[in-house]
């Protein structure tokens, strides 16, 4: 989403330092040769609990029963414990193996660790371009129970036709009476260099209700106040829907991912906005995975009708509009095509969008390790060719 | 008769300190060379490399990775070796046999070596005989010292750090502020010096 609605470009990344991915792939070479794969897989525990009994997410204990009556793919359990460990917040999760009830069959039972308290500091995402300078982001995260504080520091230079930076902070409630209901409360609070504005801080309740696993209903308010530079302030506070759609398909050789996402926002008078305006924004993507090919489609469409501030406007990187000038509509569309080596993977990508103007077009190649990417693209049919250089983490 | 009683205390205690003392000096693992064509291999008749957390996770049926390395020096405790050789092991229990199998995964993971139905001390012996050094490798015309390093890897290490969050320098503090010896069980055992003219002629270490 980001690299094509912000960049136009996959994003790309410096490379792990070698000695760790060798470790990676020796650790999982070593859950691949196990001599226990020659055995069928008769049930498996977690926490004690049968399989099909287990109050975990319906997908992952899908993805658990299937395993039952397979070989016993060691590898796969494995990952499938750093799923569970995820999905459900856990300190640990480790397996054993235990004699079946005849010989050739084996019991798999996962034994969790749950932890009440948890802190963690990470750099969710770090990345430069040529074009727009360096961004990154530093957060740190406490849990405890279904309650989830998160603190960050940014500075952003590819998302708006200006560079922001500041801090935001989060409460997050996972469990609001039920699993299905989650509510969160975001503060955000940005420097930036304009000619009408130079500060704006949002606070921004939302509700989101899970109507089944891959699809959510989210709904909220904004209340954003812009520090305009004659010294007076102006607010741009909105009414904020969304609509969630992701799902993931596993097959025995293809592996598929759909996400699609609809978010509306809408100043109104009502909310005593100086802003009236609507914001429309549509995002797809499909990516499908067979052997060492991927291939990756995303699109995405957006309009904003009355009169919106500039960061609700779109961008698309100077490449798609030269003069850097958000737009009130946009489409574009990226196509990407890997190849996998080991656990290096080789892309082409080209991209297509346009800010209700002239439509434009770009292509690149990308290396990619990983969450980390090193990436050219090129822009086609430009009376000036200028290749633009990508590197990061997360772009 | 309490000095009778007291010096057979002391005679008995003294016999007993001293089989102690015989039996960890007779028990301490010690590492023999010796050549075998164009290589150099090592043997440790007492080191229990399948022991404590990594046998018990074993016979959990989960794959335990083991790293090995020999290197070659001219000093002794030398910091930078003069030539050094590593392998790689990954080692699982059968749990209907009760046997071990352990495979070699060279530089390239797609090229192995797998043996099964192991005993542990055969298990170990298949390791220390597939890690071996280049006999073109040891110093000609100098004594030389073996040093044997073998630690098991730790796949906490590797979990966590880099993945689709980002990176998380709360789990890289945890690993690097983690003491090394609990974290990775670890063997070192060292001999020398040798001569190559030595181990010609068949006398090992």
């Amino acid at each position: 989403m980001l690299r094509c609605v912000v960049l136009g470009f996959p994003l790309l990344f410096l490379s792990l330092p070698p000695a760790l991915t060798a470790d990676q792939s020796f650790l999982r070479a070593a859950a691949e040769s196990n001599v226990n794969q020659q055995y069928t897989i008769e049930s498996i525990l977690i926490g004690g609990v049968q399989i099909q009994e287990a109050k975990i997410p319906p997908t992952l204990r899908s993805r658990f029963v299937a395993l039952v009556g397979e070989r016993c793919d060691v590898a796969r359990l494995q990952d499938l414990a750093a799923e569970l460990r995820r999905e459900l917040h856990l300190q640990a999760v480790s397996q054993r193996l235990l004699k079946g009830s005849q010989p050739g069959r084996v019991r798999v039972s996962f034994d969790v660790v749950q932890k009440d308290l948890s802190f963690n500091l990470s750099v969710p995402s770090i990345r430069y371009s040529s074009e727009q300078g360096a961004s990154g982001e530093l957060d740190a995260s406490a849990r405890a129970g279904r309650n989830t504080v998160n603190f960050g520091v940014l500075s952003i230079g590819d998302e708006l036709a200006e560079r922001f930076s500041g801090l935001k902070a989060a409460y997050q409630n996972s469990k609001l009476g039920t699993e299905r209901l989650r509510f969160r409360l975001q503060f955000e609070d940005y420097q930036t260099e304009r000619v009408d504005y130079h500060r704006r801080h949002n606070i921004a309740p939302q509700l989101t209700f899970v109507v089944a696993r891959p699809l959510s209903v989210s709904a909220g308010l904004s209340f954003e106040e812009m520090k305009l530079n004659n010294g007076t302030s102006a607010a741009a506070n909105a009414v904020t829907a969304e609509v969630h759609y992701g799902r993931d398909i596993e097959g025995d050789t293809i592996q598929q991912k759909f996400d699609g996402r609809y978010n509306l926002r809408a100043g109104t008078e009502a909310l005593n906005s100086d802003y009236g305006y609507t914001r429309h924004t549509f995002s797809f993507r499909y990516e499908v995975k067979a052997g060492r090919k991927t291939a990756t489609e995303e699109l995405t469409a957006g309009a904003v009708s009355g009169q919106a501030p500039s960061f609700e406007r779109f961008v698309l990187g100077s490449h798609f509009a030269p003069e850097n000038t958000p737009g009130t509509r946009m489409v574009h569309n990226s196509m990407t095509y890997g190849y996998q080596f080991g656990e290096r993977t080789g892309e082409a990508f080209y991209d297509t969008g346009t800010l209700g103007h002239t439509v434009r077009h770009s292509a690149g190649i990308a290396y990619r390790q990983g969450i980390f990417v090193v990436a050219m693209a090129f822009p086609i049919g430009e009376a000036r060719f200028t290749p633009i250089f990508m590197a990061g983490m997360n772009y | 008769m309490l000095r009778t009683k007291v010096t057979a205390a002391l005679a008995a205690f003294l016999a007993s300190a001293a089989a102690c003392a015989f039996a960890v000096v007779f028990n301490a693992p010690q590492l023999l060379v010796h050549l075998d064509g164009d290589y150099l291999h090592v043997a440790a008749p007492h080191l229990n490399f399948l022991s404590g957390k990594p046998l018990e996770r074993l016979k959990d049926g989960i794959s335990v990775a083991f790293l090995g390395q020999l290197t070659i020096s001219t000093v002794p405790n030398a910091v930078v070796a003069d030539a050094r050789s590593v392998a790689r092991f990954a080692l699982s229990y059968d749990i209907w046999e009760e046997r071990f199998a352990v495979t070699r995964i060279g530089e390239r993971l797609d090229t192995r070596r797998t043996v099964s139905h192991l005993s542990a001390q055969a298990t170990q012996n298949w390791c220390l005989d597939n890690l071996t050094i280049d006999k073109s490798l040891l110093p000609p015309d100098k004594p030389f010292y073996v040093q044997l390093d073998l630690r098991t890897e730790d796949p906490r290490d590797q979990l966590g750090i880099v993945g689709e969050p980002g990176l998380n320098l709360t789990r890289l503090i945890e690993i690097f502020s983690r003491p090394a010896k609990s974290a990775q069980p670890r063997w070192l055992l060292s001999n020398g010096p040798f001569r190559l003219a030595d181990l010609r002629r068949g006398i090992h270490g």
